[in-house]
């Protein structure tokens, strides 16, 4: 039987030297009059909104409201405030500038002042949106989370202490906007967390089972930049074509991953961040190689593959053809190792201070419930899990 | 002329397939839910009352079972209509044809996008695992391979055999049950 697959990405996406002055254009394009902006203190603080506000301005085109405190784990109380902010301003528009967790809330935003209401939880779940939301604009600030290409969104829920999922292709953004002068002056163990993040979204979407033609290969071009460009950048963050790699990378892994879905790395790090509060892109990097050996056996042959992509051609032609998918998995704990030389990314959970030994249990019977999960190659058990998590803890 | 009717009567055997293989795996599964522990264990992580459905859009055969506590499950019947709280929807008849007849796997429907969940995901996850299991226990080790992701290495025949032959007894049993309520005036 021939292979079946759904490949959707209807994103415009504006990248390179000066995209963000591009902004302008699209909202007339649309006769967006009163765009809002949705961002958090740590952008507000970097000075990022100014070259987006003064490339506005310069093209007479009015921000009409900015809420700058989302943050890092965003609430629906906090959707309930944004969205009034923008009704009583009327505001014809959205862009988020920020991480995942202010492109997730201006997705939540986004629904309420298109579909009426408060109660952002009754639209939670799949397929419950049924029509396009308002315009929306995504300025990605770090390169790792792919969020401006996801049809994806999680709020928490502060009361019933639970978070709500979202989905729908209506969360999509209209463009989403890549300027590496957003990402210049990223800490660098926050560049090298997210990267990782980036790097597990490409492999896990290459290696898991809804992997197809359209998503590989943005999935390696994604890993190809990573290898290429990761380094370069830990050891000159200024490097702007560097930057504009990475961030594109993020981009192209989150293509790759919404449309071929993750496994079990991202089961470990959505139970462990859940339980411990470990950023995303640092569990990735914990799991990551532990994971590909787990499952090494099912996915011996794109695994080799992607050694050509991360190391190169001559690294790929020197390594024997039955080594290459255990040499993949050896770059990626260089990589790691690397980044640990270079701003003490925790290589181990034991390293990171922030896990407890006797967290690991309740870690496994979380991840073998996460949707992730069901993509992964192999069947994992609860002993499976756990003897990963021994592993992963150092 | 003919070409139609053979094609509208292998879409009506289709069908009446999918109907009563919702039917034998309802069955089975509050069957497996009283013997074997690994699905008890699953299933006991579900909340009480839940009602769990599958079901073939837009309107096609279903299966609904609800979690009676301690991880026993009750099979409702194919006419339940009644409010459901985790739903796994196949997209079309076909879909449901392919996993059913074991040339897809039912993780492979989830990747190929056969099948939208509506409910928690956890607890689809959860249920995946309990078919999973069941499959594994009452279908021979080449069918059951087909089904599922990974047949289980721990599972000998020692375990599989009478765990097999309890579910056939029961679903035996109940299947004579709903024929016997079904031919009795009302």
């Amino acid at each position: 039987m021939s292979r079946y697959y759904e490949f959707f990405c209807p994103v415009k996406v504006i990248a390179g030297h000066a995209a963000l002055e591009h902004l302008p254009y699209e909202l007339t394009a649309i006769e967006s009059t009163r765009p809002m902006i949705v961002t958090d203190q740590g952008v507000r603080a970097a000075g990022l909104l100014d070259p987006v506000i003064s490339a506005c301005q310069e093209s007479e085109v009015t921000i009409a409201a900015i809420y700058d405190e989302v943050p890092p784990d965003s609430s629906t109380t906090i959707v309930r405030d944004i969205a009034n902010l923008y009704r009583q301003q009327q505001c014809d528009a959205l862009i988020a500038i920020g991480g995942g967790s202010s492109i997730d809330t201006a997705k939540a935003v986004n629904i309420l002042v298109s579909e009426g209401g408060d109660d952002i939880a009754a639209y939670s779940g799949a397929g419950v949106l049924t029509r396009p939301l308002r315009p929306f604009f995504v300025i990605p600030t770090t390169a790792g989370t792919g969020s401006e290409v996801t049809s994806v969104a999680v709020i928490a829920d502060r009361e019933r202490s639970v978070k709500l999922p979202f989905t729908s292709s209506f969360l999509l953004p209209n463009a989403a906007i890549i300027d590496p002068r957003m990402t210049l002056t990223l800490p660098p163990h926050i560049t090298a967390a997210t990267a990782m993040d980036a790097l597990t979204h490409a492999t896990e979407a290459y290696t898991c089972l809804s992997k197809n033609p359209l998503s590989d290969a943005y999935a390696t071009a994604a890993v190809k930049k990573i290898g290429q460009s990761l380094m370069k950048v830990m050891d000159n963050p200024g490097d702007e074509q560097g930057r504009l790699d990475l961030a594109e990378a993020s981009t192209m892994a989150g293509i790759a991953f919404s449309n071929s879905m993750v496994g079990l790395v991202h089961a470990l790090g959505h139970a462990t961040g859940a339980l411990t509060h470990l950023p995303h892109g640092l569990c990735m990097s914990l799991y990551l190689p532990y994971v590909l050996e787990y499952n090494l056996e099912e996915i011996r042959e794109p695994l080799s593959e992607l050694l050509l992509f991360l190391e190169g051609p001559e690294v790929w032609t020197a390594t024997p053809a039955s080594r290459r998918a255990e040499a993949t998995i050896s770059a990626i704990r260089h990589l790691r190792d690397e980044l640990h030389h270079h701003c003490e990314l925790p290589r181990t959970l034991r390293e990171t201070g922030k896990v407890q030994e006797g967290q690991l249990d309740q870690i496994a019977r979380q991840a073998l419930d996460d949707g992730s999960i069901i993509y992964n190659p192999r069947e994992a058990s609860l002993k499976d899990i756990q003897e990963i998590l021994k592993k992963a803890w150092g | 002329m003919f070409e139609k009717l053979s094609r509208s009567a292998g879409l009506r055997a289709r069908r009446h397939y999918v109907q009563a293989m919702f039917r034998f795996m309802g069955h089975a599964l509050e069957a497996i839910s009283q013997v074997d522990r690994k699905v008890m264990d699953d299933a006991r992580l579900l909340p009480n009352g839940l009602i769990f459905q599958m079901m073939v859009l837009p309107s096609g055969p279903s299966l609904v079972l609800e979690h009676t506590g301690e991880g026993r499950l009750r099979y409702l019947g194919p006419n339940y209509d009644g409010e459901v709280d985790l739903s796994i929807r196949f997209k079309h008849m076909a879909h449901a044809f392919l996993v059913l007849s074991f040339q897809e796997k039912t993780t492979e429907a989830f990747a190929n996008d056969r099948m939208v969940v509506d409910g928690d995901i956890s607890l689809a996850v959860r249920m995946t695992r309990v078919l999973d299991r069941m499959e594994s226990i009452i279908l021979p080790r080449l069918i059951a391979s087909r089904a599922v992701k990974e047949y289980p290495d721990d599972l000998g025949l020692l375990q599989k055999v009478p765990g097999a032959i309890g579910v056939y007894r029961r679903v035996a049993f109940s299947m004579l049950r709903d024929l016997r309520k079904e031919a009795l005036p009302i």
